[in-house]
């Protein structure tokens, strides 16, 4: 079965994903930080328990985890995957996952809260996603009874989180825009909107591959619409954005691009080794040159799951090998190869 | 350290900025802190996680605050203490938010913007794994604690009912009746710390 990143469909150029998160309490218990280890046990059995039949709601098939069950290298992979948070994948009391097979909807039990929903999708489709959250956490909520203030809305192990629990991101992909002297002006301007802009899978200059993720800061005082409208404005903002600037180059430095586009792709399909920097700037580059029609491949080429695919857990997962630092270089560039489509005619 | 903004005070309260990728370490005084825009604290909401440090700068800047009433107030429930509650900006049970309301609503409202849900209500109020529980079933329960022989109820039922009574005082904004009760906790755990 695909990963629900795999099955890129009609992606728009630009938006990779999309995710909503809500973040509940059962009544009957006290917050994870405080839950003895025993009863911790029970109410992961309890709430398993109770979602057996999760997968009749949305005709998904589930799987039902107890981290510790995972070896390390498992759950380092699902935190690249984004399946959960790094705090939870270095957690060590009990914690349960619920996920389904395509890892597009995982619940995280007794995480840093009791139960953490998220739904994840390629593409744009924030309000499709919370469609899908509302039913689940309705599902949950027949169920289990939540932690709830009618003052304070769902109550949180944070105050970051109380009220909607809802956390709501996109991740965009801006090479262009985010190169540009006005990119900070802009993300600070989104601040005062009430929305944070970040790099992926780094800060700044250093954020190699150019994804950046949109989230709302707030969770309390707007309802969940609004959250997701706002996070869409601004995504919608920021691509509107991006897709001038790159038009604007594109027609400036035409020949650039294409020398650019092609050198990145013939690095990736030919070199014996490459670094994690060095494969997501190469790839970035062709991720744009694709959108922009400048590589033209043989077959579909989805970037993201490669970009994916380099980060080292995975990459030893899909070696089937444990990888040493040298290891891990051979082994990124002879997953990228054999990854790789051709280019159309050649 | 003098304080960056009035570079008068001593700056006391440190945090790490990250704008575009840009680290900036700062360092305020508690009364410039308490007057400035939250827009810098931004940075608090960027992770998933609240970066404990930050919030506790935030929380901790009333001292007189803190000398004065919170060194006794600790949740009947998990046992979080508001000193706690202030190192780790992170709350132990749903209890925890109607024993320290009153003295951390101000500030949820500065990190939030607001302090009044508006969004989804849970559709139900008892799942079928929990008991239900409701303010009504509160109210018999103190009835029999108060007509039965004294004592006879146990000092932690009293408390959670108390606790319950606390929450309900103040969700009616009645900050009196919930001081009264958060008193009466104080006094029933005292008790039981001689005991
Ligand atoms: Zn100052
Ligand atoms: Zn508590």
């Amino acid at each position: 079965m695909l990963k629900w990143f795999e099955q890129a469909d009609q992606v728009r150029p630009g938006v990779i994903s999309s995710r909503v998160r809500l973040v509940r309490n059962w009544n009957q218990y006290v917050f994870p930080s405080r839950l003895p280890q025993k009863e911790s046990m029970e109410m992961i059995h309890r709430l398993e328990l109770g979602l057996k039949d999760l997968g009749t709601l949305d005709g998904k098939t589930y799987e039902y985890l107890y981290l510790g069950d995972l070896s390390e290298l498992d759950r380092k992979a699902m935190q690249e995957r984004r399946v959960f948070n790094s705090t939870v994948a270095s957690k060590k009391t009990p914690t349960g996952l619920i996920l389904s097979e395509d890892e597009g909807t995982g619940i995280v039990l007794n995480g840093t809260d009791h139960i953490r929903l998220q739904v994840l999708s390629p593409g744009l489709h924030l309000d499709e996603l919370w469609k899908q959250c509302d039913q689940i956490d309705d599902f949950i909520n027949s169920r289990f009874a939540y932690a709830y203030d009618n003052k304070y809305g769902y109550l949180t192990s944070f105050p970051t989180n109380v009220g909607t629990g809802m956390r709501v991101s996109v991740m965009l992909h801006l090479p262009t825009l985010s190169l540009g002297k006005k990119f900070n002006g802009l993300v600070a301007e989104m601040g005062r909107f009430g929305a944070s802009v970040r790099g992926v899978y780094g800060e700044g200059s250093e954020n190699y591959g150019s994804l950046y993720e949109v989230s709302n800061q707030k969770t309390l005082g707007l309802t969940e619409k609004e959250i997701i409208d706002l996070v869409n404005r601004v995504a919608q903002q920021l691509l509107t954005q991006e897709n001038q600037v790159r038009r604007l180059a594109l027609e400036k430095h035409r020949l650039e691009y294409e020398d650019e586009a092609y050198k990145s792709y013939g690095v990736l399909k030919y070199a014996r080794r490459m670094s994690a920097k060095d494969a997501m700037i190469f790839l970035s580059r062709i991720m744009s040159g694709i959108s922009d029609r400048i590589l033209k491949m043989e077959k579909d080429c989805p970037v993201y799951p490669l970009m994916l695919g380099i980060q080292p857990a995975n990459l030893q997962k899909i070696s089937q090998r444990p990888l040493g630092k040298e290891d891990l270089d051979e082994a990124r560039a002879a997953y990228i190869r054999t990854a790789l489509p051709n280019l159309q005619g050649m | 350290m003098l304080c960056e903004r009035c570079k008068i005070r001593e700056a006391n309260i440190q945090y790490t900025e990250v704008i575009n990728g840009i680290k900036t370490e700062h360092h305020f005084c508690a009364q410039c802190a308490k007057e400035m825009d939250f827009g810098p604290y931004t940075a608090i909401f960027d992770s998933e996680f609240p970066l404990g440090k930050l919030l506790s700068g935030l929380l901790g800047v009333d001292e007189e605050h803190k000398e004065q009433k919170t060194h006794q107030v600790i949740c009947p429930t998990c046992r979080t203490t508001y000193e706690e509650f202030i190192k780790n900006s992170r709350f132990g049970c749903l209890d925890c938010y109607g024993v320290f309301d009153l003295l951390i609503s101000e500030n949820i409202k500065q990190l939030q913007g607001s302090d009044t849900h508006k969004g989804k209500h849970p559709r139900y109020h008892s799942g079928q794994e929990s008991r239900s529980f409701s303010l009504d079933d509160l109210s018999e329960e103190k009835e029999e604690a108060e007509d039965g022989a004294g004592g006879s109820i146990d000092v932690k039922e009293q408390l959670r009912i108390l606790d319950a009574r606390l929450h309900e005082a103040i969700a009616r904004e009645e900050y009196e009746a919930a001081a009264r009760y958060r008193d009466k906790i104080r006094e029933l755990k005292e008790g039981i710390e001689k005991c």
